[in-house]
């Protein structure tokens, strides 16, 4: 049972503690341009999951066989392949979504977390492992734009994929929508909030600071230095 | 007296009596709903730095009475209590406490915290500033530059152009009154300003030239708006002007030899 609990740890290690957007702070790009509501982050969440595990299972398949010169090239049109084939599935069956998600999912051919992920790990490992790692670095990156994605529409308009959750003010009731929110610094706000938490709760991520607080020693007589 | 008198609290102090004739000339013009306004905004405020005191043992400093002040002084009117909290603790927090308190801080807490409000609630009024309160900034700047925790430099190259735009008809009494007010309230903070010679000749003229340009071209930006604009811009740009500064300096000493 070793393999299956380390697949475990592979597929859930990205989720919180090795979180390729809020650890390896990758991908924020799209993070932070499709977030102002629920239902875009989600689309978007679904489409980079479904191009980073088929990318890793592809490029797995064919590891062996990649020459390590043009790994780069091979590698980059594979995945843009795949993403062709999501915007296309995206605008056949979700024309409206697809216009708003507008460039963002022809960028995932351009994503960190795929490239890196394909580059780091695919290119080194069976196809199952490859696809299950991609899995959890695809989750782990929707679950910073779900709940970025959430917390922007509740508050920017009071609602959760398109339902009035919070009564507006204007009709009525007692919320007065913050449009800071739908705006793109609300976005980086949040970000550096939840990072922040995070960072608190597992301080084993947090970066050693580059410049250390001057401290007083004790034989230090306080003159400015 | 080991250490000197000269520590952060004592310039906080010093800059919180310079501000005083302000603070009392808009309470006197406000009355009891200024007070209370007031009143929030430092008890918001304060609790913050007691739970970052608390958590990171972080030293609470008097200088978030002069934070409280202005946001109560210039933050947009008629919003409800829960997002003049929400603003607060943004401005707090993420413009101050989170870079380790007063002194550490990148950009003012007060700029932050009204700019995130005018932002935010884009619908709000701005406030309109009273016309005595223009008049007491003469005071503040005159104290504040005599006990030397505000600078000549940018009070004398802010003023200049803004006395400049006045008299060429592009400032109105009440933009020049909100511009004043801003400046020695906020773009005068001595944490975020320009800490060179020649950066704070830059950063006061930069200010002056930003609200004449918001004045000559931002139609529709309340006065308080567009000084408020024009603050946060040039605290950002603080460190680059301090860089050309050095940077002068340095290719001038070497020249010198």
């Amino acid at each position: 049972m070793a393999s299956s609990e380390s697949l475990w740890s592979t597929l859930s290690a990205p989720l919180i503690r090795q979180n390729p957007v809020t650890l390896q702070i990758l991908g924020i790009c799209s993070a932070l341009a499709v977030t102002t509501s629920l239902d875009t982050a989600l689309t978007m969440a679904a489409s980079l999951t479904v191009v980073v595990v088929v990318a890793a299972g592809v490029i797995s398949l064919i590891r062996r066989h990649i020459p390590s010169a043009i790994r780069l090239i091979i590698q980059i049109i594979i995945i843009a392949s795949i993403v062709i084939v999501i915007d296309q599935v995206l605008k056949a069956w979700f024309f409206e979504l697809s216009q708003r998600l507008s460039v963002f999912v022809s960028l995932i051919a351009t994503n960190c977390i795929v490239l890196g992920r394909t580059e780091s790990f695919a290119r080194s490992n069976p196809p199952l492992r490859s696809m299950v790692d991609a899995l959890g670095s695809g989750l782990g990156y929707g679950l910073v734009l779900v709940l970025v994605g959430a917390c922007r529409e509740l508050f920017g308009m009071g609602k959760l994929l398109g339902m009035q959750v919070l009564p507006l003010a204007e009709s009525g009731g007692w919320f007065t929508p913050l449009g800071l929110m739908l705006l793109a610094p609300s976005a980086f706000f949040l970000l550096g909030g939840l990072i922040w938490a995070l960072r608190s709760i597992w301080p084993e991520q947090a970066e050693a600071p580059e410049f250390p607080p001057y401290s007083r020693g004790p034989t230090d007589t306080g003159e400015a230095r | 007296m080991k250490r000197g008198i000269w520590d952060r609290e004592t310039v906080a102090l010093l800059l919180l009596a310079a501000i005083l004739p302000l603070a009392v000339t808009w309470l006197l013009a406000t009355g009891m709903s200024g007070a209370f306004r007031l009143l929030f905004v430092l008890v918001a405020a304060g609790a913050w730095h007691l739970v970052f005191m608390v958590a990171r043992a972080q030293p609470p400093s008097f200088a978030g009475a002069i934070t409280a002040l202005a946001i109560a002084v210039l933050a947009p009117t008629d919003i409800g209590p829960f997002a003049m909290l929400l603003g607060i603790s943004f401005g707090v927090i993420a413009g101050e406490l989170a870079f380790g308190g007063w002194g550490r801080n990148v950009v003012n807490p007060a700029t932050v915290a009204i700019a995130f409000l005018g932002f935010g609630f884009a619908a709000a009024p701005w406030p309109v500033l009273p016309v005595q309160l223009g008049w007491s900034v003469a005071a503040v700047a005159a104290i504040g530059t005599a006990v030397g925790v505000m600078s000549v430099r940018v009070i004398a190259g802010a003023i200049a152009l803004l006395l400049l735009g006045w008299w060429q008809g592009l400032l109105t009494i009440p933009a020049f009154t909100a511009a004043a007010v801003v400046l020695v309230l906020l773009v005068c903070d001595p944490v975020t300003a320009a800490a060179t010679g020649l950066g704070r000749w830059l950063y006061g003229l930069l200010y002056g030239a930003l609200v004449l340009m918001f004045a000559a071209g931002w139609h529709g930006a309340a006065p308080v708006q567009a000084a408020i604009s024009a603050a946060l811009l040039v605290t950002l740009a603080a460190p680059l002007l301090d860089e050309i500064a050095l940077r002068i300096w340095l290719a001038r000493s070497k020249r010198v030899g």
